[in-house]
Formats: C-alpha cells, structure tokens, sequence
C-alpha cells in the first residue's frame, strides 16, 4: 500500500474535504488502487518526451487587455448569500 | 404517427411545407414528456410549464424543442450539474453552444441528468437519482450524459447537447440506440460549460439521425472569442445533404483491440459493419496503437482527475451554490460546505487529483501522464497516416442493470477505453446505431482525424443507409 489512511486524510484536507470514516475507508482503496494503475508508467521512457499540448495551441490568443461591462452584475449577487454592497463577504481568514 | 416521432430534419422540412406548427410540436414533445417521465426521470429542471417562445420565428431552428445536459449554463434557469454543491444557482449567463441553439430559433423544455460534473458512465451518480434507459427501464442509460440520450431515444425532443469528456455522449448514445459525435476537440466552445478535465471536454449533440447531427453541428460549430481553445479557421460545411462515396476510402481495425472479449451483438455489429463498408468500396486496413492499448486509461484517469481536482476547487460556498452562514472561520466554512456538497465519487477523484499533482509526487503521476499523452497523440497522427477512420467499439459490453457495480472501480474504469483515447488526443468521434439485440440497441464508433468532423459524419450517413435509423424506444411503457 502506497499511502496510509492518515496520509489520505492529509490530502483530503488540504482538499478541504472532511471524509467520514467510511468515505475515507473507501478513499484509501480507490487511490492505492489507483496508484497501482498508473505504475505502468514506469515501464516507458519518458526522458525526451514533450508534455503534450495541442499543435494548433502554441500560439496563445490574446484579447485586447481592457475592461468590458457586465450587464447582469445584480444577477451574480443575487446568487449568494455573502453579499455586502458590492462585495463578497467571506468569514475571518486568519486564525485566532 | 404522432409529431414527437420524426426526426429532425422531417419536423424542419414539415413546418417549411407548413404541414403543422411549432406549437404543435411543442404540444407533442410535452405530451410524451408527460407520458413517459415518471418512469424515466430524465430530467432535472422542466422548463416547459408554459409554450416558450422561439427568439427567431426565420431561424433554421425555429420552434424546434431541445433539451440540454446540466452542466450547460442557462441564463437564470437552474443549473446544477447534478451536484448538491450548486443548490439552485442561476447562471448569469448562457453556454455560447446553448445561445447559438437559441438564436437559431430552437426552444428550451429543460435541463436533463447526467453523473455529477460529469464523472461516471451510468447516469447513476446523479444528486437526483437515477435515469433509466428508455428501451429497457432496468437498465442504465450510460453516462454521463444519459439524460440527453435518453430524451432523444424516448421521443422526448429530436435533438439534444451533452458533453464528452472520455465517452460521455458517445456510450450513452450507444446504450440508448441514438446518434452521438464527439466532435474535434476546439470544435464546439466550452464557454459556459461547467469544467471537469478541461483539456479533454467537449459539447456535442444527439439526434436520432446523422442528418440530423450535421443540422446541429452547422449551427454550433462555430469560432466563439470566449474560448481561446475554439479554432479560429473559417466554419466547417457541415451542409452536404447527400452522400460523399467512400469508395477507396480506407478503414482500420486496431490491431491490440482484437483480442479483447466483446458481448456477442456487439462482435456481430462489428462484422456488419465491416462487410457494408467493403461492399461501399471502403478499404479495411489494420492499425497498431500499442501505447494506447495500454496506457490511456491510466494516462486518461490521471490527468482527468488532476485536471478535475483544479476545476473544483472553485466551490466554496461564497458566491454560488450552497453554503452555511454560521462558519467561525473561512477554513471551517469551505470544509463544511464541500464535505457536504460534493458526492463520494467527486471526492474520490478530487482527493486522487490532489494527491497526483503535489509537489513531491507531480512528476512521478501529473507529468509522465502529460508525457504519456503526447505518446498517444503521436500514435494515432501514425495511424491517421495509414487510414482515413478507425472502426472499434464503444463498449465491450451492453448497458447493465441499474445497480449493479464492480467494487473495483479500476475494472471498471477499463470498460472505457475504447472511448477515452479520442478525447486525449482531441479526435472526434462518432456513435453510430447498427440495430437491436433484443430490445438493447447496440452501437459503434468511427473515429476520424482532427477536424475531420464534416467526413465523419458523411461516413456516417453511408452506414446509416444499410444500418437504419432506430426507433422511439418504449419509454418504460410496454
């Protein structure tokens, strides 16, 4: 087994996921499983292999870097429950 | 013969001929709805309380009834993509696909089931329940479009969008015996598709006919500035009515795929096939694609999920979706609201992406599996070498029963690699329906070459001369 059930958790929250214990029971399996699965790699050569990008993508389009209107802001604002004014009001972020 | 029973381009040529209205088409699509839903349950949001509306009465569109996958934003109509996390959030603005739809006239009755954000292959692992395959109710539909399909093969609407990511439109078709494309990767804009594996989406359409699918493909199939991933070049013809012969054309089977197990139909699908397509003059070739025989499933599932973990980490509660309001702390809030937002298989794949692309393991998994792609990519640019399509399957097997699920998930996982390699390689590909196994329809794919789209599908109303089209599935009524 690659990674233990305490390592698992670790990553789920730095995922900010909070498992219970069946969920992480189950977490564990599917990543060593899933882990296992990609220890295929190991049997290619991979030195001299570009990360894959698509041909037509090396050329990035770029728009003209200026400011547009967005009609329907109330829309946006409407949506959640953290509004002050024109603000997202999220809870305090630094620790006590 | 009722009007939800024609395909798309009779209901179009019908209402030119003005044989019967929009509004009656709209009257007969409901009336189905309203027959078959409750056995069905394709649907997420109804948006067909009341007679909408066409914008363009002079749109090749006009007054023609669709139905789009979830995760496709509406502007101010429900989208959720079958994740609690969304709660009720109306978007403020449209999928540039859905507003090119919109502007051709066509008309919305509602947003339809998929697996949440798009990760499953059965329709199943959906916040609201399952979907069941309209030709058999005890089946699944496939996934994770399956609400899309499944509109499409009950008669619900002619046409539908979904979204493909590595078989997401194209075994669903298969499992509901409808026409699927999975088209060139840049072809269709993401723009306001809501992102699972970013370099791997794709919206596409379902019809019962592959004429049908060239109508919609020359209507969204077009450049969008808000997708830098979108082709630039000028629009595809997507306009040939008749058929382009295929004579000399050649056609591959893949040599590693040989001898994989398939279920019997599918096997004699294959044959068929095969001997129409010589019989049309078509050479059938064999390809090698020994790194993808091999490799692109866990190449796939390793950047999809990378991919995944990034594109989520956008749900915290604060400007959409649900929330709670009484958090001591950011922290404790995005917790609490992802924990219980998020299904256990998107938390499955969240936690794996996480766990691929930290630091200390990114080039061990992220990386090679980047490397990897760029392997498979060049394998299939050989192959396209030597070949104009390549004929597989889309599945080894046929749609199974609801519930029933292999406890490992990896076995699972390899049921799709016959679909998988055409989205890391940013192919497109076609589900096509050769006829039934019983009641199940059974289906194939052709696979072209990048932006080989309009060929495609000429290839595909070829076969679907021999094949037929498929018919009205039952809708759970016998």
């Amino acid at each position: 087994m690659k990674l233990t059930s305490e390592e698992v958790n670790d990553i789920a929250l730095e995922s900010r996921l909070l498992l219970t214990e069946q969920e992480l029971a189950g977490a564990v399996r599917y990543i060593n499983n899933f882990l296992d699965m990609l220890d295929r790699f190991k049997e290619l050569d991979l030195q001299n292999v570009e990360p894959f990008s698509f041909a037509e993508a090396l050329e990035c389009p770029l728009r003209e870097d200026k400011v547009n209107d967005f009609s329907n802001i109330q829309a946006i604002f409407d949506e959640s429950e953290h509004v002050d004014g024109q603000f997202f009001k999220v809870p305090r972020i630094m620790e006590e | 013969m009722e009007l939800y029973e024609l395909n798309l381009h009779f209901l179009l040529e019908g209402l030119k001929a003005k044989k019967f209205s929009a509004s009656e088409i709209f009257q007969s699509c409901k009336r189905r709805i309203d027959e078959c839903e409750g056995n069905i349950h394709a649907f997420i949001t109804r948006t067909d309380d009341k007679e909408p509306q066409t914008e363009n009465a002079d749109g090749i569109l006009a007054g023609i009834p669709t139905v789009l996958k979830d995760n496709l934003c509406t502007k101010g109509i429900r989208t959720t993509a079958a994740s609690k996390i969304l709660g009720n959030w109306r978007p403020p603005y449209d999928a540039t696909a859905w507003k090119y739809l919109r502007e051709a006239g066509a008309v919305l009755m509602g947003k339809v089931n998929m697996d949440e954000f798009a990760m499953g292959n059965t329709c199943g692992n959906s916040a609201f329940g399952p979907t069941y395959n309209p030709n058999d109710i005890t089946r699944v539909p496939g996934g994770s479009s399956g609400g899309s399909a499944a509109a499409v093969s009950a008669g619900y609407v002619p046409f539908a969008l979904g979204s493909d990511t590595g078989g997401s439109i194209r075994q669903p078709a298969s499992f509901c015996g409808v026409q699927g494309l999975k088209p060139t990767y840049g072809m269709v804009s993401r723009y306001g598709l809501i992102s699972y594996g970013s370099s791997l989406d794709q919206i596409g359409p379902f019809a019962r006919t592959v004429r049908d699918l060239q109508i919609i493909m020359s209507v969204i199939a077009k450049h969008d500035p808000m997708d830098s991933s979108c082709f630039r070049e000028k629009n595809p013809d997507f306009s040939h009515k008749d058929k382009v012969s295929i004579k000399g054309k050649r056609v591959a089977l893949v040599k590693e795929f040989q001898d994989f197990t398939l279920d019997a139909p599918i096997a004699d699908a294959m044959t068929r096939t095969r001997k129409i397509l010589e019989d049309e003059g078509a050479i059938i070739v064999e390809v090698s694609l020994p790194v993808v025989a091999r490799y692109a499933v866990a190449c796939y599932y390793a950047l999809a999920m990378s991919e995944a973990h990034t594109n989520l980490e956008r749900y915290d509660g604060v400007r959409y979706g649900y929330t709670v309001t009484d958090a001591s702390g950011v922290k404790e809030m995005f917790e609490r609201v992802r924990s219980y937002g998020f299904g256990s298989e998107v938390k499955s794949r969240i936690i794996a992406g996480t766990c691929l692309t930290e630091p200390s393991r990114c080039d061990e998994y992220y990386v090679a599996a980047t490397k990897v792609r760029t392997l498979i990519a060049q394998e299939f640019t050989r192959a396209f070498g030597e070949t104009d399509f390549i004929l597989q399957p889309v599945t080894p097997s046929l749609p199974s029963k609801i519930g029933e699920v292999d406890d490992d998930e990896m076995k699972g996982y390899e049921t799709d690699l016959y679909t998988l390699p055409v989205n890391l390689a940013g192919l497109p590909g076609l589900s096509f329906f050769t006829g039934y196994a019983g009641n199940l329809p059974v289906g194939l794919q052709l696979i072209g070459p990048r932006w080989s789209d309009p060929e495609l599908l000429n290839a595909g109303l070829i076969l679907e001369a021999h094949l037929g089209t498929p018919k009205i599935a039952n809708g759970g009524k016998n």
